[in-house]
């Protein structure tokens, strides 16, 4: 632990604080603040057992997530009580999760076997939304079942990830190296890179005929950078933009919506109460915050910005708590996505390497993709921001995989001489 | 794999970076200028936790005021359309416009906040705003907007020693207290009522003769000299004439104006050349904004903002009389009426006195400073004297005040097609020693004499007899 304790207990404080003054406004109730004590308690609790345990896995990226996590939580009370409730409860879902992955699951290196069975869980997941599921928003991303809503990209994301890393890790020398000679060019056989084709081009297919954008959008980046940091063949980069590129013309040229969001991106200001209103919305709010923000529970954008509790939520951050607030939460993202490939330049073996990378990589381009779509960096395509945004399906996904980050850095730092498995693989 | 990681994590920093650098742009860079995107609703929001201050005339009276009842507040006009729609709104549906609008930032306690509005502003508190008190004299808007009521047009009064505006005045008006109600019906009204004509342009007619007179004594004309008024004259192919043809017989320059004779200042007018005329206008603020607190349009000799270089002997014939492509406001005319009155130096005009907070604190007062210099003394007296001229003894007679000696000019602008001509009147009083100068447009009214004077005479009367400027 080493000092990062006390760090823990800066959360707590951070949440009271926030939760305090909105309860003095009068936008937080009483069982919101019994949710938040609940929450609180599973933080203390976790912070024991740690220590009772004596938990090694890396201390700062599970501060840090937890202050991005109770920076969301403050703002979700803030803009509405209702969905704050539930997020509170998930929250304290995702602490479980967590631990029961750290404490319970303890080796990442059993789910490393079934590389083509992720491979088949994914494809189906997504094909089974796109036949059942629920279009919300122009997009069929929901799955209903018994009352019961989530996202399966969420899901998808662990098994395309365990699918990634597995497969990355027992194929790496021929994707690096080569065995066909096209010309200059070396490139790995059909045999070995066919999987990996077949998977990317499944899943971003089904993703574009759910319309979910952002999701295809992260998990093309997430192929591709994947696929560098394991090969590290500059070869691949290049080939996957003019590959972007293509469909991406392709994709504005074929779906109106995907026009409209080019031109509400290029220029908000032509119909901004129209197609123009959510970024011209997200923008006065951020605009609104200036250098020290409005002060917590000021601002407009809570009400003005359409989903605010959701894929906007960081544009209600950067009015209410300004751009050093918003500063702030950029580098607790980038901490833990630098953290996550601090822990993967640690662990033991590939499979663990390569899935904490990915990790890392998955973090950090849906933070990037969605904070650069409410700043009107990029086209906006709604993901949510994860930790922050509402939702249960996010929040425990990203709990889970912060969960098999917390191990694999565990297993790292109690050396391979404690460990009853065999080790796959090699330390690089 | 170490390697490649590096230029991942390298390439996400950078990206990190990028996306502050567009937190910088939007929240430090294009902050104000969102602000002020009428999209955004920030302002009007933010000023349900504001007591809007209030709006007073010089004398205390209540133009406008923020009543608060039972946590309502409730923006109140207890003068109605009398002052619209130069004092304006300020409604959460339709946000603001006019005075309520420019001096926004004063009436919220935005501008040159006090250490505690600083902070009350900083933790956006509940505040009061600043009240502004106006140079406008109630009493004399009533007589104006009294004599307007009905008509289309505009009328500005002012003091023309200091700028001060003591009446402004545009109808078709409305009225501020049922503005939510009546939106749908009120923007459709034919004549817009939401635009204040005193701001808007219009050819000036007859009334330009005393801006070309300037242009006529700097090229040495003899203004002794006598010309015959044949009823019409042609100039480079052009056929200038008097209204109805009237002729005026032998003509000197005061009787000339007095009787505004067309072709007299067409035939001198073109004689002075076109530089001589430009710098007239120039020297009397045309393609120049005016230092107002609210935005006046620019007024043109051509349909350009600008003053152009040159103008060609067509135009130049028909601009010496106000026609051609001549444009000005009814506020600008009341400023060049000042500046004959004020010895040929226009004031800059101004319509706030002064802002005070809650608590009686001064935080702003106007000064009179002066803006142009747009005759010397000799040549406003020349002017003066024939303005005279026309209300003893020509066009501006009807507006003639027994016991005061007024100083006026008539107008009939022709509007283009077969439309009504714009009836204009300006005039300042009494001649000798100046207190007030006025001008009044009336659209379509017919001749300045039978549709425009009337109103300004009342106005000057009203001043006159309650000592309108004076102190308190």
């Amino acid at each position: 632990m080493k000092g990062y304790g006390l760090l823990r207990l800066l959360n707590l404080i951070i949440l009271w604080v926030g939760l305090g003054v909105l309860y003095l406004e009068g936008r937080a109730n009483q069982q919101i603040l019994w949710q938040a004590g609940v929450f609180s308690a599973l933080l203390l609790l976790g912070l024991v057992v740690e220590k009772i345990t004596a938990y090694q896995g890396d201390p700062l990226l599970l501060a840090t997530v937890h202050m991005i996590m109770t920076i969301g939580l403050v703002f979700l009370t803030r803009i509405r009580a209702a969905s704050a409730m539930r997020q509170f409860w998930w929250a304290s879902m995702g602490l479980c999760v967590f631990y029961l992955v750290v404490f319970v699951l303890k080796d990442y290196r059993k789910l490393g076997r079934y590389q083509y069975l992720w491979g088949l869980v994914a494809v189906a997941t997504l094909f089974l939304t796109l036949l059942f599921g629920v279009t919300t928003s122009g997009a069929t991303s929901w799955f209903s079942i018994g009352g019961f809503n989530f996202e399966p990209e969420e899901l998808v994301k662990i098994a395309l990830l365990f699918f990634l890393a597995s497969y990355l890790s027992e194929h790496e020398e021929i994707l690096r190296v080569g065995t066909v000679q096209v010309g200059w060019l070396s490139l790995p056989d059909w045999r070995t890179l066919g999987p990996f084709l077949i998977m990317s081009g499944f899943s971003l297919g089904l993703l574009a005929a759910q319309k979910s954008l952002g999701t295809a959008l992260v998990f093309y980046s997430l192929f591709v950078l994947m696929l560098f940091v394991v090969t590290e063949r500059p070869f691949y980069l290049g080939v996957s933009l003019p590959v972007l590129g293509v469909t991406g013309y392709l994709g504005y040229v074929l779906f109106g919506h995907v026009r409209v969001r080019v031109a509400t991106w290029l220029n908000p200001w032509i119909d901004s109460s129209g197609d123009g209103y959510q970024i011209a919305q997200s923008l006065f709010a951020i605009s609104g915050g200036k250098i020290l923000g409005t002060g917590l529970g000021n601002g407009i954008g809570a009400f003005q910005v359409p989903a605010a509790s959701t894929d906007f939520i960081f544009s209600v951050i950067a009015e209410e708590i300004g751009f050093a607030g918003a500063m702030a939460v950029l580098l607790l993202f980038l901490i833990v996505v630098l953290r996550a490939f601090r822990v993967s330049l640690r662990a033991i073996d590939r499979f663990g390497q390569i899935l904490a990378a990915g990790i890392g990589i998955l973090i950090g381009t849906e933070t990037l993709i969605i904070l650069a779509g409410v700043t009107k960096l990029l086209p906006l395509t709604g993901i949510p921001l994860p930790w922050v945004s509402y939702g249960g399906s996010s929040l425990l996904v990203h709990f889970f995989l912060l969960g098999i980050l917390a191990n694999i850095s565990q297993v790292s730092a109690a050396g391979p001489f404690s460990l009853k498995n065999k080790v796959r693989g090699y330390a690089g | 794999m170490k390697k490649g990681l590096r230029y991942i994590a390298l390439g996400f920093s950078i990206s990190f970076i990028f996306l502050s650098f567009g937190l910088v742009y939007w929240q430090v860079v294009r902050s104000d200028a969102l602000l002020n995107n009428p999209a955004n609703r920030r302002l009007i929001l933010m000023e349900q936790r504001v007591d809007r201050g209030g709006i007073f005339d010089r004398n205390g009276e209540i133009l406008a005021q923020t009543q608060t009842t039972n946590n309502q507040k409730k923006r109140v006009y207890p003068k109605g359309e009398v002052l619209e729609p130069l004092l304006g709104y300020a409604t959460l549906q339709h946000g603001s416009a006019g005075m309520e609008a420019n001096f926004g930032d004063w009436l919220l306690g935005i501008k040159q906040a006090t250490p505690t509005q600083e902070i009350e502003q900083l933790f956006q508190l509940p505040r009061q705003g600043n009240d502004v008190v106006l140079t406008l004299d109630y009493r004399l808007q009533k007589v104006a907007y009294e004599g307007l009521k009905g008509k289309m047009g505009a009328a500005v009064a002012l003091d023309p020693r200091t700028g001060e505006i003591l009446a402004l005045v545009s109808q078709p008006g409305f009225d501020p207290n049922s503005l939510d109600q009546n939106w749908a019906e009120l923007s459709k009204r034919s004549g817009s009522p939401f635009v204040n004509r005193a701001f808007a342009l219009y050819p000036p007619g007859s009334t330009m003769k005393v801006i070309t007179s300037a242009a006529i004594f700097r090229s040495g004309v003899n203004t002794g000299d006598l010309y015959n008024c044949t009823g019409s004259t042609v100039i480079n192919g052009q056929v200038i004439s008097e209204q109805n043809d009237k002729a005026h017989g032998w003509v000197n320059y005061d009787t000339a104006l007095a009787d505004s004779c067309n072709t007299y200042f067409a035939t001198f007018g073109v004689q002075s050349g076109d530089q001589q005329f430009l710098n007239a206008v120039k020297g009397f603020g045309f393609g120049q904004t005016i230092p107002f607190e609210l935005p006046v349009s620019l007024s043109q000799i051509t349909n350009q903002a600008r003053v152009p270089k040159q103008l060609n002997t067509n135009l130049l014939a028909a601009s010496t009389f106000g026609q051609g492509e001549v444009l000005i406001s009814p506020f600008h005319m009341a400023l060049v009426a000042a500046g004959i009155a004020n010895h040929g130096v226009i004031m800059t005009p101004h319509i706030v006195n002064q802002v005070i907070d809650d608590k009686q604190n001064v935080l702003y007062k106007t000064s009179p400073k002066s803006w142009l210099t747009a005759l010397s003394t000799e040549e406003a007296a020349k002017i003066k004297n024939a303005m005279v001229a026309a209300v003893n003894d020509g066009t501006a007679s009807p507006g003639g005040i027994s016991g005061i000696q007024v100083a006026a000019k008539t107008g009939s602008a022709e509007p283009g097609g077969n439309d009504k001509t714009h009836a204009w009147y300006i005039a300042f009083a009494p001649a000798e020693a100046p207190q007030i100068a006025v001008a009044v447009m009336v659209e379509h009214g017919g001749t300045g004499g039978g549709a425009a004077a009337p109103i300004a005479r009342d106005i000057i009367q009203t001043a006159l007899n309650e000592k309108v400027g004076e102190s308190k």
